[in-house]
């Protein structure tokens, strides 16, 4: 291990200095650090999509993303999608369709699904499946998750 | 462990020759993995991440295309640069993982790691693609077939890296398949096979076939080409050509398939893509 040195994150629109050592991964400085616990650690390897942050706008995996390598890039967790109470129309949705059952997933599954509304804000479901297969979800099919992605943006149809 | 961020090749190599042990890391999605398991444990990491020009995709006034060693899996697939056959190498690149890990992998960093189950390395060899490589001596340029030296081993020497892959023009109507067996999609390979074919009224006029996932680095045989090249395709000749493949095949069993497995399904998989890349000319061509 590297004596941790200060980093200067920018999480969700907020500028925080956080102590970091070379090899410590932006998710482990994200839950431990910053106490932000939307992205979870699953596999830590980079397969199952539950620890998915947006650097830039793109969806990432925080597990193999070094912290000192993500200074001063704009980092949004789930905890940056809604305003205040106001959620977004795609966590509306997933309330709404009920595509949530143990919760593991769905801070990961979110950033990739609101990357992909923020390219094409009416997937068809092949699409959305598409994009949410670095996703794993051990609960629920997907059934409902796909739908609602394809959902999120009916109030605003084309 | 010490993190450098060089801004030029000469520096990271330099840096390279100076600490033992070190890695230069890219994207990350392989390292950092390997980091997390503790199969890996740096002495240094050198980030290649502010050096100038290692990314990015262009055409050379010859008519091949070269690609930064840092340039991401997801700008390679949806690059409109390659032509004709050299496709094979963006179709190669959207099969790698998913969208999240394409935009954080690089060719480099890829083909440098050279799993053998990776998708861009029998890309690469069917596309008689150059790797270019710095070190504190100088420039070099490899073929695929001279850079994997056996099982997870490159050719790279420890102050070496690879700065760039140039793939030649390949030949007008020539078209690139890239044709994947795996579990899941977003697996690595079971079996892969990368195909450039060019067909003039149904004959096979042009044909590079490499293999990946069966081997240390991938098959790649002219003389099961030769057996190809000439010909109206038929079942009897694919599966001659797939037999000599099957031949020089060095398969492991591990968790994905057994290497009997893998030998089985290396003539289907070709049979498979022939058949694909011969419609997707009819179908270019109507």
């Amino acid at each position: 291990m590297s004596r941790p040195r200060l980093v200067e994150l920018c999480v969700n629109g907020t500028q925080r200095a956080v102590r970091a050592s070379s090899e410590q991964t932006l998710l482990e400085v994200l839950r431990d650090e910053l106490h932000l616990t939307g992205p979870k650690r699953g596999c830590n390897q980079g397969v199952c999509g539950a620890c998915t942050v947006l650097i830039d706008d793109q969806p990432v995996r925080s597990c193999l993303s070094l912290a000192v390598l993500t200074e001063n890039r704009p980092i949004t967790t789930v905890e940056g999608l809604a305003r205040g109470k106001s959620l977004t129309a795609l966590q509306q949705s997933i309330i709404d369709c009920g595509a949530v059952q143990c919760g593991f997933c769905t801070g990961g599954l979110l950033m990739v699904a609101h990357a992909l509304l923020a390219d094409n804000p009416h997937p068809t479901s092949d699409e959305v499946r598409a994009a949410l297969s670095g996703n794993l979800c051990r609960c629920s099919g997907y059934v409902k998750i796909v739908e609602a992605v394809c959902r999120a943006n009916e109030g605003s149809l084309p | 462990m010490d993190l450098f961020l060089p801004q030029t090749i000469e520096e990271a190599v330099g840096l390279l020759a100076q600490h033992e042990g070190a890695r230069c890391i890219s994207g990350g999605a392989t390292l950092v993995a390997m980091m997390n398991a503790g199969l890996v444990e740096p002495s240094a990491l050198i980030s290649l991440r502010q050096i100038p020009g290692l990314a990015g995709i262009s055409r050379e006034p010859d008519g091949s295309v070269r690609i930064g060693a840092m340039t991401r899996h997801v700008d390679t697939a949806t690059s409109k640069v390659f032509k004709d056959g050299q496709c094979v190498v963006p179709r190669a690149a959207v099969r790698i993982a998913n969208r999240v890990v394409r935009n954080m992998g690089t060719m480099g960093g890829s083909i440098s790691f050279a799993d053998p189950a990776a998708d861009y390395l029998a890309a690469l060899t069917a596309a008689g693609a150059a790797i270019e490589i710095a070190s504190p001596r100088g420039k070099r340029t490899l073929p695929v077939s001279g850079f994997v030296t056996d099982w997870y081993t490159t050719a790279l020497a420890s102050d070496e890296i690879v700065t760039s892959i140039s793939v030649p023009a390949m030949p007008a109507g020539s078209i690139g398949h890239y044709e994947k067996l795996a579990r899941v999609s977003g697996d690595f390979a079971i079996v892969s096979i990368a195909i450039i074919a060019r067909f003039e009224s149904d004959i096979c006029s042009f044909l590079r076939v490499a293999v990946g996932g069966c081997g240390p680095a991938p098959l790649r045989l002219r003389e099961a080409e030769v057996v190809l090249e000439g010909s109206r395709l038929n079942a009897s000749l694919i599966g001659e050509a797939g037999r000599m493949l099957v031949a020089i095949s060095d398969p492991v069993d591990d968790v994905r398939a057994s290497g009997e497995y893998r030998r089985k399904v290396l003539p289907r998989l070709l049979a498979k893509a022939l058949i694909q890349i011969q419609q997707t000319q009819h179908a270019e061509v109507a």
